[in-house]
């Protein structure tokens, strides 16, 4: 990791000792109770920070090296690039959690995980995000009673499948139309068969506690604005380790490596399914990456495109944030196996 | 969130989010400001009046501890001043290589001076154009110097293509020969060239990987354009 981020945690830092809270926790209550004595320190954190930052500027001498300034490049538009996503996912997510009731939702989604959990992925195509605005909205849908199975569905669905994704797809693959299909076709499958595999875990105890909420105001347009403020603060945070994460892969693993393995396909589709982990690139902007390595076959930039939406560096930190840690170790490498065989066998069948 | 709110807006209001993601974000961007600060704005005024009720037991926190790693990007953006994608990004990674998109390209007007192009369109033209339109006209295309051993007498026209943000760019490269010229990396410059046809086809085995063109004049533009990056639409 570089030593920007090094620094400027730094700064951050003291609101971590001071009231003794670790960094990263899933639990939500210890939140929500609002015993956190921040809001007193944060503003001050603030200003701090920023003092600090203005001093480096312009006297250590490493922070104008090139490649310091080309991650901090990489790093701040990932972040500005997923916030309008982000900030549509948990508007999204704060309606859930004000004007649904656990009583609709049991009303309205199949009883049944075969019924449930194709629908949530149908439901998905709906959302014209990318993958950072559909975690909150997951959250809200477990925490608001949608069977677990059938809101992570919907989690892997909505940034892979929509209309924006596909309609972009076409854009950059202009000569290869089937590779749309195979795409959509794909990234269904996978979203389908992780959503089967979570119906028939029995230990589900994972996702318990996940987005349980104290009331603590009343009417719904507070708590609309209440939740949606949390989510994004929440959601936000970890879209910033992730993005640092990114930023900083991105620099250390130069994609001409790729070149190297462009003969074999095996390799190269392990090598896709790796890129599309470590880039953490938009699901809207992704198929013009892969569009810009023509040397490479169609079914191992497949692989690159179904693996990206569902998980990456960002969302893995994303999804400990919002999920818990140990679901995220479980999710991850489950996942990113699915979405690699599914686009694999799509693309032999489709391509 | 005021804070991050009102740093997008000013961000939208100087152009500088130009460097960052591609023009087209920045309608998403402006609503994502507004909602920001909007519920800034609720959660300030909320806040004041709840202490103001009672101070002891009604704490509220605007969220977890994590989330002030939010302000990291701002830090970050003070103190390292990033920079659009130039010469160093372009280093590592291949040049994009358009594939065939028209059927047919419209003849080009050279009756008014050097035709002004994307690099994209030129690639596109010099790659896939069978009736050769771009043969013996003069063409504007506007884009980073980089230089390059593969060029000795020039230097590599440079322009990134971003469809989202900045972490998505692929650089599109002309071999420009020009052996009066010699400017450092990343100086934006207009330069006037002539597309010279391949001795052999493009898409061969043996054929040239990258597109060249002798320089009819180069000028230096002291600073970047507004829209740094070309879009892939």
């Amino acid at each position: 990791m570089s030593a920007v981020d090094r620094d400027a945690t730094a700064a951050v830092a003291p609101s971590v000792s001071d009231n003794g809270e670790p960094l990263a926790t899933n639990s939500h209550d210890h939140h929500h109770h609002g015993d956190t004595p921040e809001r007193g320190y944060g503003p001050w954190i603030l200003v701090a920070g920023l003092a600090v930052a203005l001093l480096l500027r312009d006297r250590v001498g490493w922070l104008s090296d090139t490649d310091v300034r080309l991650w901090s490049t990489l790093f701040v538009s990932v972040c500005i690039q997923a916030l309008p996503f982000l900030v549509l996912g948990v508007v999204v997510s704060g309606l859930i959690a004000a004007f649904v009731s656990p009583e609709f939702v049991q009303r309205i989604v199949p009883k049944r995980a075969f019924l449930a959990v194709p629908s949530a992925g149908l439901a998905g195509m709906a959302l014209p995000g990318c993958e950072c605005g559909s975690v909150p909205i997951a959250g809200r849908l477990v925490a608001a009673g949608t069977p677990q199975a059938a809101a992570l569905t919907f989690l892997l669905a909505a940034p892979a499948i929509n209309p924006v994704v596909l309609v972009s797809t076409a854009v950059a693959f202009p000569n290869d139309r089937e590779l749309v299909l195979a795409r959509f076709v794909a990234s269904f499958l996978t979203a389908i068969a992780v959503g089967t595999w979570w119906a028939r875990r029995t230990n589900t105890s994972l996702l318990d506690s996940v987005g349980h909420l104290h009331k603590h105001r009343e009417g719904k347009w507070e708590r609309f604005v209440d939740v949606a403020s949390r989510d994004l603060v929440h959601a936000g945070g970890y879209l910033v380790v992730g993005a640092m994460a990114a930023a900083t892969l991105q620099l250390v693993v130069p994609r001409s490596v790729l070149t190297s393995v462009a003969d074999s396909e095996v390799l190269s589709v392990l090598m896709f399914a790796a890129l599309a982990v470590v880039l953490s690139i938009c699901s809207e902007a992704d198929a013009f990456v892969a569009a810009g390595l023509p040397q490479f076959s169609l079914t191992s930039r497949l692989v690159f495109l179904v693996v990206g939406p569902v998980i990456d560096l960002k969302l893995v930190a994303m999804h400990a944030g919002i999920f818990g840690r140990r679901f995220a170790i479980v999710f991850a490498p489950v996942t990113l196996a699915v979405a690699v065989i599914s686009a694999v066998i799509v693309g032999q069948v489709i391509l | 969130m005021l804070v991050l709110g009102a740093v997008i807006a000013r961000l939208l209001r100087s152009g500088g989010f130009g460097m960052f993601v591609q023009q087209h974000m920045q309608y998403p961007l402006m609503a994502a400001a507004v909602v920001l600060l909007i519920f800034g704005g609720y959660e300030a005024i909320a806040g004041v009046r709840e202490e103001r009720r009672d101070a002891a037991s009604v704490k509220r926190s605007t969220g977890p501890t994590i989330g002030w790693l939010l302000m990291l990007p701002l830090l970050v953006l003070v103190a390292v001043a990033p920079t659009a994608l130039g010469a160093a990004a372009a280093d590592r990674v291949d040049a994009y290589t358009p594939t065939q998109t028209n059927s047919s390209y419209s003849p080009l007007d050279t009756s008014k001076g050097p035709v002004e192009m994307r690099v994209f369109e030129f690639l596109d033209r010099a790659l896939w154009d069978d009736t050769r339109t771009l043969e013996g006209a003069a063409v504007r295309l506007e884009g980073l110097v980089v230089n390059d051993p593969d060029v000795p007498d020039g230097f590599k026209l440079t322009r990134f293509m971003v469809s989202c943000c900045a972490a998505d760019g692929i650089p599109l490269q002309v071999s420009v020969h020009a052996p009066s010229v010699a400017l450092p990396d990343d100086t934006w410059v207009v330069a006037d060239i002539v597309w010279r046809p391949p001795d052999q086809p493009y898409h061969s085995p043996g054929g040239p990987s990258s597109v060249e063109a002798d320089a009819v004049s180069v000028v230096e533009v002291p600073d970047a354009p507004n829209d740094p990056y070309e879009s892939p639409y």
